[in-house]
């Protein structure tokens, strides 16, 4: 017997997600986080399960863990007391950023604050050109110097960003190798090692993050292995990355910066695999929960992924941009949309007299008006009880008892009123502007990249997303959408259907017409001979080992580049040209041109190393027994209905594979509730997957 | 036709339209080829119905934003609207048609659904040359003429295809014409990127229900401004200001202003600024406008949006022949200098009225730096520009921040490797300006320095800028913020250049560029003693001027505040009146 764990804490739950290697059985469970030290939720909601299900603690051979520790160490401060180390000249990257302000109309905005304050960014003598050519010798007793004071600041870390370090390391590493000598107790992150692009504030920005949360996380990984120790399980450790590829505890702790958007990667990578197990590979995943909703693209079964991102930013009611409220990260991390519409988001009328949902939200605490515990502004959870679509008195399986009659009055109180509408069209009002801001994300991870959603599938998670997918399906004219079983832990399920993941980049500027293919074969092998390395160091086979290539192209004098992947063979002249051909085409669609006739340079030079991990298949569900039957039936409002209707309403858990719905209908689960609108239907699929098209 | 708002389709209308703009601007920013579009953002884009109102924009550059207002609808209809069919769009940056400095290159496309004109997208980017007496086209000059280029509108994209006579033309006068050339396309494909947006909304809602609830926008705008513009305290503010000089006297730029806040809202009268000058620094009406819509702005609820509901709120008098309202042919690249000093005066006026809300003076001066000559590696001509940040004002309950960019400006530095790499120079420093800030009980925020060393090549090198006979004026006591620098060979001939100079540099030459501090809000010697014992231990202010200037004396051992020496040291102060 083995079974594999994934273990994703969020703000307020601890979701736990177990299968069986064997069956492809999903066993799932939820605790409260607990903040103060999270590896108390985790080992509680591990306990919990294995002892549920009766499952001996060495039968458990591998745990993923998605975690916030990261990005909540940076938001909330807690970071580890760091060093910054530069060229001479430049100590101030760090305050000075981009130079901008994060909002346009405000006398008040603040920058935000640097993670290392200035008196501890130093300045050594030393230069590189952009060629990585030495123009001024690395002064080592500077830096000895520096390293001194360093100690006597009590730093913990120490991260060194040496211009133009990307295209020559070896001044900083041997700026690594003294301060090994004469501090040792400090850790030392490299920018040549941890982001190794150009663009000094963007690579320095990511190798201070990695800095400073290098001890913390650390830390925290140390005590998640104590406690797991104590339990007698000795699985493989694993952590999701941003890029939604896992890596070791070891690699974690010299790369903590990978792993900053852990947790929302997860879903990603649970909607690719559950996309994939109906034949989709064209996916949007949607993810809504309490706070936030948040929207990715996943194309040819793969997620995209960005380099363009900062964290510690909040998301917004609406989709804009706001450079420069938070730190930039310049490693992979999956292309999300985040905007401020869940179930906890609040509604209200502003005083040109238009009704808003969002950004502000009731979150888990108190939570929506009908929770009855304290909150008095009304939600978008609230708008969904008043129009029926979800039940009092089965929310999360009847653990919460829902007041309809406070949301109600809140909602009348707060928008009706002012707006001199009817409570129901109020309430409608409300969940319809929170699916426009959700449109809105939808779109630009969509249409925004060159892709047209018509193409798609969507996969809607979250506890709040089955609620609202059918909706942003009809919107988007997307034609099919995905909602997984168990909707509210879906996410925890993407820790354990993804590939250790090791990803490598340098920089690498040439015109495309001048690149030698045997120099970039080179380049590539070299990358692979260190990816290999760590795979096999972490105890991965060779066969099954995968490397992805791809390259970072532009039109020279561009400075945005566009990423293309590259077969995994030996180049020749024959794929330098279909590659150029493939720029200008993937440049046509991302901005409606291209200019065949212009040079192309080649900017990066980028590697995945992928140990393959196998994958269980989903457990297959038993076929329905005849037609699937209501368990009951309630008044539930549609605007295509004009009104309230008689609904069906459908107990997730009595349909059987094959079991179709037609719309209007209400299909319920302990987490989460499916919202099946008029002239649509859902047909359970063989592993349980409900799939929602119109009835037509 | 709908006769009742639907609150919810309100919504849905205006996020669709401002997604289109957000759309624009990213097309624009990632297929752009020059530094000042692509990284620093020099640009804006906006969206105007069909009577050529302004009903969206785009996050990006108030003082573009301000001045495509008054721009696109002067050009569309000079053009005749008549003459724009789907597929073409017009190119202008005449000054005196509307536009602002040649360098902000405007691109007008019309939207048609169908055989239905919708409406028109626009862009606005500064291109890094337009031609003229300077590389980068910066510079003191006495002639627009002399400036560059000067593009009436002409429809650059005829039928969806670049009419290539303007486009070569405009072309030839440029030096940087590769770079240039792609920047057009990137402006040509952030308006088609807009229009399909566009079209896709009108698709789904029809016309008769976006025009709608444009309108419904629009009024709603209207009435959410002027209900915040009545929470205003009413009077008469004034105040003068100066900008330093004007590029060929010493003569200093008056700049005069009063604000009349009254039942019908708020009035900019800049009656009395100084007549037009033959020298740079004169003001268009566009930009001075959008000095005030600016600052109209900032008064308002954030949360209200930017349109005609809220522009035609911003009244306005700017007497013509006036350096706030100059008529040609008089040289306006460095109109943005007055303009952003306007922003900052304006605000002082109004500190009476609003004392909470006011910062001190900020650094209130675009610091333009330009140059160009021959790239040795190529043989080829190239042309540089960008701004740098400098201090903000301090306000009632904070410090200005260090290093950034104010008021209608928000322009991003480029990236020291990413210029090395592309042009033949080198950046020998970047950084903060330690004592810079303008001292208070709320401090300025500090300057910064970028040094530029020119490799196996000689340059032009200009400086647009000012500030360096008169730092940022403090507030409420505090006191003004360092005075910017214009060094050449800092550590050789050490030679103090204006603040609006071209020059020839010598291969090899180190040009130190350092800008001014923002100045301090309320008495210095009422800051914090701990808050200054940071700043010093931060090395931002030096213990001397904490001892001299905020009468705080730290202990040079501890680096801790000596409350004794300190407590004493503050006496003697009151004592001497300080």
């Amino acid at each position: 017997m083995a079974y594999r764990l994934g273990v994703d804490i969020g703000g307020t739950f601890t979701d736990i997600t177990l299968i069986d290697e064997a069956t492809g059985q999903i066993y799932t469970g939820k605790v409260s986080s607990t903040p103060q030290d999270p590896s108390g939720g985790f080992m509680e909601a591990v306990q919990r399960l294995l002892a549920k299900q009766q499952i001996d603690a060495q039968d458990v051979a591998y745990i993923v863990h998605g975690t916030t520790v990261a990005t909540n160490a940076i938001i909330e401060g807690k970071v580890a007391p760091t060093g910054f180390i530069t060229t001479e000249g430049f100590r101030d990257m760090l305050e000075i950023a981009r130079q901008i302000r994060p909002t346009l109309y405000d006398l008040q905005f603040e920058k935000p604050r640097p993670l290392v304050p200035r008196h501890r960014c130093f300045g050594v003598p030393e230069r590189l050109d952009a060629s990585g050519a030495e123009l001024t010798p690395l002064d080592e007793d500077a830096l000895r110097q520096v390293a001194d004071k360093l100690r006597d600041e009590g730093v913990e870390s120490i991260a060194v960003c040496f211009l133009h370090a990307y295209a020559n390391p070896t001044h900083e590493q041997r700026a690594g190798e003294i301060i090994a000598e004469i501090f040792p107790e400090a850790v030392v992150s490299l920018s040549a090692e941890v982001a190794p692009e150009f663009r000094e504030y963007l690579r320095a920005s990511t190798t201070v993050i990695n800095s400073c949360i290098r001890p913390v996380v650390a830390r925290y990984l140390q005590r998640i292995e104590d406690r797991l120790a104590q339990a007698g399980i000795a699985a493989e450790l694993l952590v999701m990355q941003s890029s939604g590829g896992v890596y070791t505890f070891a690699a974690a702790r010299q790369k903590p910066v990978y792993m900053v958007e852990s947790g929302p990667a997860a879903g990603v990578i649970a909607a690719a695999h559950l996309g994939q197990a109906r034949g989709y590979d064209q996916v949007i995943s949607f993810d809504m929960g309490g706070t936030t909703a948040k929207a990715g693209l996943i194309q040819g079964g793969a997620p995209s992924v960005t380099k363009d991102y900062e964290v510690g930013t909040t998301a917004q009611s609406g989709v804009g941009a706001t450079r420069g409220a938070g730190y930039p990260i310049r490693t992979p991390v999956i292309d999300l949309v985040e905007i401020g519409a869940g179930g906890g988001s609040i509604a209200w009328v502003d005083p040109g007299g238009i009704l808003r949902v969002g950004p502000q939200s009731a979150g888990a605490d108190p939570g929506p008006v009908c929770y009855g515990q304290g909150g008095t502004q009304p939600t978008v959870t609230d708008a969904n009880l008043v129009l029926g679509r979800l039940n009092p008195n089965y929310f999360l399986g009847g653990e919460i008892a829902l007041d309809p009659t406070a949301a109600q009055r809140a909602i009348e109180q707060h928008c009706a009123q002012p707006l001199d509408m009817d409570l129901v069209e109020a309430a409608h009002g409300i969940v319809e502007i929170a699916n426009t801001a959700m449109v809105n994300a939808l779109r630009l991870v969509s249409v925004q990249r060159g892709y047209d959603p018509r193409d798609f599938a969507l996969v809607a998670f979250g506890g709040a997303g089955p609620a609202h997918a059918n909706r942003l399906a009809a919107l988007t004219e997307i034609p099919v959408a995905i909602i997984p079983q168990s909707p509210g832990t879906a996410s925890a399920l993407g820790l354990l259907v993804t590939d250790l993941k090791h990803d490598y980049a340098t920089t690498h500027i040439q015109r495309l017409d001048q690149v030698v293919p045997q120099a970039l074969e080179q380049t590539f092998c070299e990358l692979e001979t260190q990816g290999r390395e760590t795979l096999g160091r972490e105890g991965m086979a060779e066969a099954m080992m995968d490397f992805r290539r791809q390259v970072d192209l532009r039109y020279v004098g561009q400075s945005h580049e566009l990423t293309l992947p590259l077969r995994t063979e030996a180049l020749g002249p024959a794929q330098l040209d279909q590659l150029l051909e493939q720029f200008h085409r993937t440049h046509d669609r991302a901005y409606g041109f291209s200019a065949p006739g212009e040079d192309v340079e080649l900017v990066s030079v980028r590697l995945s190393a992928i140990g393959q991990i196998a994958k269980p298949a989903l457990a297959p569900l038993a076929k329905a027994t005849g037609e699937a039957t209501a368990k009951g039936q309630r008044p539930v409002y549609f605007a295509e209905s004009e009104g309230f209707v008689d609904c069906p309403v459908y107990d997730r858990y009595a349909l059987g594979a094959g079991a179709v719905v037609q719309g209007p209908a209400i299909v319920e689960e302990i987490d989460s509730t499916t919202v099946i609108h008029p002239h649509y239907q859902v047909r359970v699929d063989e592993v349980g997957q409900m799939v929602l098209t119109t009835s037509d | 036709m709908p006769d009742q708002t639907d609150p919810i389709q309100f919504e849905v209308i205006r996020n669709a339209l401002l997604e289109a703009t957000e759309e624009m601007a990213i097309a624009l920013r990632r297929s752009a080829y020059s530094t000042n579009i692509k990284t620093r953002a020099d640009f804006s884009c906006a969206f105007f119905d069909r009577q050529l109102r302004p009903v969206a924009q785009a996050f990006t550059q108030p003082v573009h934003l301000g001045s495509l207002t008054i721009l696109t609808p002067r050009a569309v209809a000079e053009y005749g609207p008549e003459n724009l069919q789907a597929g073409d769009a017009i190119l202008v940056n005449d000054p005196y048609r509307g536009g602002v400095h040649l360098n902000d290159i405007t691109l007008i496309s019309p939207v048609y659904c169908g055989a239905e004109l919708f409406g028109y997208v626009a862009n606005l980017a500064h291109h890094v040359d337009v031609g003229g007496g300077a590389p980068a086209s910066i510079g003191a000059f006495q002639q627009v003429y002399q400036e560059g280029i000067i593009i009436p509108p002409v429809k650059l994209v005829r039928g969806g295809e670049i009419a290539a006579d303007v486009f070569e033309l405009v072309i030839a006068q440029i030096r940087s014409k590769r770079e240039t050339r792609g920047d057009f396309r990137a402006q040509v494909a952030a308006n088609n990127s807009g229009i399909r947006r566009l079209n896709g909304l009108v698709e789904q809602v029809g016309l008769a229900q976006a025009s709608f609830y444009m309108d419904r926008l629009i009024d709603y705008t209207r009435e959410r401004t002027l209900s915040e513009l009545t929470k205003l305290p009413k009077g008469e503010f004034t105040a003068t200001g100066v900008v330093d000089n004007d590029g060929f006297t010493d003569e200093p730029v008056r700049l005069q202003v009063r604000v009349a806040i009254d039942d019908e809202g708020v009035l900019f009268d800049l009656t009395g600024c100084d007549p037009q000058r033959r020298a740079p620094v004169n003001s268009t009406y566009s930009q001075t406008f959008a000095a005030c819509a600016y600052v109209l702005k900032c008064l308002i609820d954030q949360d209200v949006p930017v349109n005609a509901g809220f522009y035609e709120q911003v009244r306005l008098v700017a007497p013509e022949g006036t350096v706030v309202n100059c008529t040609a042919p008089s040289p306006v690249v460095g109109g943005w200098e007055t303009q952003v000093r306007l922003s900052d005066i304006i605000l002082r006026a109004l500190h009476p009225a609003l004392p909470d809300k006011i910062p001190a003076a900020t650094k209130g001066t675009m610091c333009q730096v330009g140059f160009g000559g021959t790239d040795p590696r190529t043989g080829q001509l190239y042309s540089y520009y960008e701004t740098m940040a400098g201090g903000y004002g301090g306000r009632s309950t904070k410090d200005g921040p260090d290093a950034v960019q104010c008021h209608g400006q928000n322009t991003e530095n480029a990236p020291i490797e990413e210029i090395e790499i592309n042009y033949p120079l080198r950046i020998d420093r970047y950084e903060l300006i330690e004592d810079s800030e303008g001292a208070g009980q709320h401090r300025g925020g500090l300057g910064l320095r970028r040094d530029y060393r020119f490799i196996d090549h000689e340059v032009s090198f200009t400086v647009l800028s000012d500030r360096d006979r008169w730092g940022p004026e403090g507030l409420a006591g505090g006191q003004a913020g360092g005075k910017a620098r214009y060094i050449l060979d800092p550590k050789g001939q050490h030679v103090e250049l204006g603040s609006k100079t071209t020059i020839a540099l010598a291969a090899d030459t180190v040009f130190s560029y350092r800008t001014c501090g923002g100045g301090g809000y309320g008495p210095p010697h009422q800051r914090d003693p701990q808050t200054v014992a940071e700043d010093v231990r931060e090395g931002k202010v030096s213990a001397e001027r904490a001892r001299d200037e905020y009468g705080v004396v730290i202990d040079s051992a501890t680096g801790q505040v000596d409350q004794a020496a300190t407590e004493a040291r503050r006496r003697e102060m009151a004592d001497n009146g300080l």
